[in-house]
């Protein structure tokens, strides 16, 4: 027989151990694969705002969440190829025992076994960055199926090198040990279940006496193969550390962005104004998912602006509350400002006379129905030379935006505050309504807004408005800010969804990782499971002790990986979380769902075993 | 569930049993009849590999005959399912085997513990019988130490303890001297002889003549045929 068919034959007859490590593989590399052009495409994290989507404020949560994820997949990658390589070749002790008796000398039995390596790592990183870039463009197809442009460009290839190359030597490279150590074990001793099964090693501690008898089978094996054990949980607790932070992370970064857009936005608020007013509203708003360019627009043509009329009629009315407010998009430049050293008491000057284009809405200070997540602090009634700018704006022209002031026209005024607004995508300036005017020397707003109460019919008088704004002027239009609102939040929502289930990809393979953990604690076991059944256990008693050793190392990762998890997702990735009662529940459900998932998965080797007849049991593996 | 009421214990007729690899077919038993009473005390021998293993293990529910009957208490095995041949090991079979197959992570008194936790019984009576049967094969010092700690002698004697545990009406051995030196090997005879006594139903397999004098009905397997020697 050939060297090749030898290799080939030796990895087809051990076909589930192969294809799990194959497959273990393939997943890891896919998903990272898949998360990094993800990130690419959508314009966050690594190649960070790339196509002008979202606003600096959100990409801070994204940008930090994709590349911890992504670190946390390659990290888990390499912890499952390492563990499977070394599952491989505890397999195979046996056979290496067979070989050297037979006289092959150790650099035989070392290349024999580190081409099985180079095969499977080749297969299965030429697989998962296949899978990875399928992914990606399934994720495409998804998107614009959801109505979202999301860019289609061919995928970064280099991306798909690199983790190709980097899988490739880390998986060689943390399989070579356990290949090198199964290499150079003395024959004697490879044929030996007492020395490769640890049967001679008293378990490292005993259970207390009365405590259940599959119980004490069950961590008495573990405690006696401590190796694999700590390998196992060492690798497990990486996965869960990964999905909660996937997961925990995702529910609440969800939940706080989805805050931020709707507190900016407002809930049920009503628009009021000139039909061309509103669509370029619309446009204004889809900037925050879609990359559009914004033709010229003049704001403040004269039948843009609310007549009198609108805004007498609105204000007669019940039940609502009325703020108006002036857009208008022009130049703006920055102001330096200065700062002052607290011990030398000399001043430095920041910023520049950096100029760009920006989305100026003039508001009173007093009305507002947006709550904004900013820093600094909002427009009040008494200083009129006070201005908000956008998140965006303040990264892209402002050196340090809160010292530092803003010129627009011939006037400047002071920034007292950055916010996370969607609108323009982040490039807005507000300013008090009384000032815009003055500026541009206009008298009127022109937009509308309305909040109707909730104590009053809404759509009664939603009815009322726009019947009245028809009669009055039909160019005027009420749009239901909902729309664009729910829109933001869809985008969001399938943006963390598509993050979230990331980890399904890492979790598919923890849980092969764990079928062949339970796969080579079967075949060390099977002689005893054998002698437990034929002195009288039934098939479940076999089930029960396998349970019991998959539970208490899911268990002892789990706990490690989730809090460790849920430390990082609050502590590091999320700048002031928003959670709920709801949140914590839907957490904790998710991992509760993750955790039952990989347990019952795990269990597939065990059940299958248990049926085999006593006799094949006791067969020395 | 205890067994055996009636005065035939093991019944067989026309037992064979096949293993079939890809392109061999190796024939073990052959058209085997057989049948033992209550308290009678058989010895099956025969050249190695010439299937009294298989015998036995046909007769204890750990294998099935590829043709034939096999009834042990009244009961056609080779109808039965696993779960009710679990039962029946572990209620009424006590196997003593070739290796011994102790459970290595088990203490001695712990091996010898096993089979009766399955049935349930409470704790304070499992302790009692242990100690008892720690008596019996005098190894009551040992009742802490793992199987690995023993010696091949010791091991033999926790597998008598563990197959006595929950007081079977039959005993099947598996060539209870064939590892052993001269000395311990007596020590294992004199144990067959009160289960002799004792009126125990005994079916051992073995090529120890010391042990065939023992028997009531003397057996020989020769290619898989079962011939009578009385």
């Amino acid at each position: 027989m050939s060297v090749t068919s030898f290799l080939v034959n030796d990895l087809l007859r051990r076909k589930l151990q192969t294809t799990l490590t194959v497959l273990g593989l393939t997943l890891c590399v896919a998903s990272t694969v898949f998360l990094l052009l993800f990130g690419d495409r959508v314009g966050v994290g690594i190649s960070l705002m790339v196509e002008g989507r979202m606003t600096a404020g959100f990409s801070s949560i994204f940008s930090p969440f994709i590349v911890f994820l992504a670190f946390l997949i390659f990290i888990v990658g390499v912890v499952i190829i390492s563990f499977m390589v070394f599952v491989m070749m505890s397999q195979r002790v046996k056979d290496i025992g067979l070989m050297k008796a037979a006289g092959c000398p150790n650099n035989l039995v070392f290349g024999y076994f580190m081409t099985e390596l180079l095969i499977v790592t080749s297969a299965g990183c030429f697989l998962g960055a296949i899978f990875g870039i399928v992914a990606d463009n399934a994720s495409i197809s998804l998107f614009q199926s959801m109505g979202f442009q999301i860019s289609q460009k061919p995928p970064n290839l280099w991306i798909v090198v690199m983790i190709f190359v980097l899988f490739f030597i880390l998986a060689l490279a943390s399989g070579t040990k356990p290949v090198l150590e199964a290499a150079k074990i003395e024959p004697a001793k490879a044929f030996s279940p007492t020395h490769h099964l640890g049967l001679a090693k008293e378990p490292g501690f005993r259970v207390v006496s009365n405590s259940g008898l599959t119980f004490r089978i069950a961590m008495r094996n573990l405690s006696r193969r401590a190796s694999v054990t700590i390998r196992i949980v060492a690798c497990l607790s990486i996965v869960f550390l990964l999905v909660t932070v996937a997961v925990a992370g995702g529910i609440i970064a969800n939940q706080t962005t989805r805050s931020w857009v709707e507190k900016a936005l407002g809930k049920d608020i009503v628009l009021i104004a000139h039909r061309d007013i509103c669509s370029r509203y619309k446009l204004l708003q889809s900037k925050f998912y879609e990359a559009k360019e914004s033709p010229q627009f003049n704001y403040t043509e004269g039948r843009y602006l609310v007549p009198d009329e609108i805004l007498n009629q609105l204000g007669a009315m019940h039940g609502l509350s009325i703020e108006t407010r002036l857009f208008i998009e022009t130049q703006i430049e920055e102001a330096p400002g200065f700062i002052l050293g607290r011990e030398s008491g000399s001043t430095t000057y920041v910023g520049d006379h950096r100029k760009g284009f920006s989305l100026i809405i003039g508001v009173e200070p007093g009305k507002v129905f947006g709550q904004w997540f900013m820093e600094g602090e909002f427009l009040n009634e008494s200083n009129g030379l006070d201005a908000v700018i956008g998140d965006t704006e303040a990264q892209k022209m402002f050196s340090m935006p809160l010292n530092q002031g803003i010129r627009l026209h011939n006037s400047t005024l002071d920034i007292i505050g950055v916010c996370v607004d969607p609108i323009n995508n982040g490039n807005i300036t507000y300013v008090p309504l009384k000032t815009l005017q003055n500026i541009t020397g206009t008298s009127k707003p022109n937009v509308v807004m309305v909040k109707i109460d909730t104590s009053v019919n809404r759509t009664y008088v939603l009815n009322q408005i726009k019947t009245k704004i028809g009669s009055l002027n039909s160019e005027f239009e009420v749009f239901e800010l909902n729309e664009v609102l729910n829109k933001d939040l869809g985008f969001l929502g399938y943006i963390w969804s598509a993050i979230m289930f990331l980890p399904l990809f890492s979790l598919a393979a923890a849980s092969l990782c764990l079928i062949g953990y339970v796969m080579l604690t079967i075949t060390e076991q099977r002689q005893e499971f054998g002698i437990l059944r034929a002195v009288g256990a039934k098939p479940r008693t076999v089930v029960e002790i396998v349970s019991e050793q998959i539970f208490m190392v899911l268990l002892s990762s789990y706990a490690a990986g989730v809090v460790f998890g849920i430390i990082i997702t609050l502590l590091i990735l999320i700048p002031e979380p928003v959670i709920t009662e709801y949140t914590v529940f839907e957490i904790a459900g998710w991992l509760v769902i993750a955790l039952a998932a990989t347990f019952i998965l795990s269990l597939y080797p065990a059940l299958g075993f248990a049926r085999k007849p006593v006799l094949d049991m006791m067969a020395q593996a | 569930m205890k067994m055996g009421k009636g005065k035939t214990v093991v019944s067989a007729a026309f037992l064979s049993k096949t293993y079939q690899t890809s392109d061999i077919k190796v024939e073990v038993l052959k058209d085997v009849n057989l049948k033992i009473e209550k308290g009678e005390f058989a010895v099956i021998c025969g050249a190695s590999g010439s299937g009294k293993t298989t015998l036995l293990n046909i007769i204890g529910g750990i294998d099935k005959p590829t043709r034939g009957e096999i009834i042990v208490f009244g009961e056609e095995l080779s109808l039965k399912d696993e779960d009710f041949l679990s039962d029946y090991r572990c209620n009424n079979i006590g196997f003593v085997f070739q290796a011994y197959n102790l459970v290595s992570t088990l203490t001695v008194a712990e091996n010898v513990a096993f089979p009766m936790e399955w049935t349930r019984k409470p704790a304070d009576n499992i302790r009692k019988r242990v100690e008892e049967l720690m008596e019996t094969v005098g190894l009551e010092h040992r009742a802490d130490h793992f199987p690995f700690q023993l010696s091949g002698g010791e091991q033999q004697r926790v597998a008598f303890a563990r197959a006595l545990a929950n007081d079977p009406p039959l005993l099947l051995v598996d060539e209870p001297t064939g590892n052993l030196d001269t000395k311990t090997s007596l020590k294992v005879i004199q144990m067959l002889q009160k289960l002799k006594h004792d009126g125990k139903t005994v079916i051992v397999a073995t090529h120890d003549e010391r042990i065939l004098a023992l028997a009531e009905q003397k057996l020989l397997l020769e290619d898989g045929r079962l011939v009578s020697l009385e």
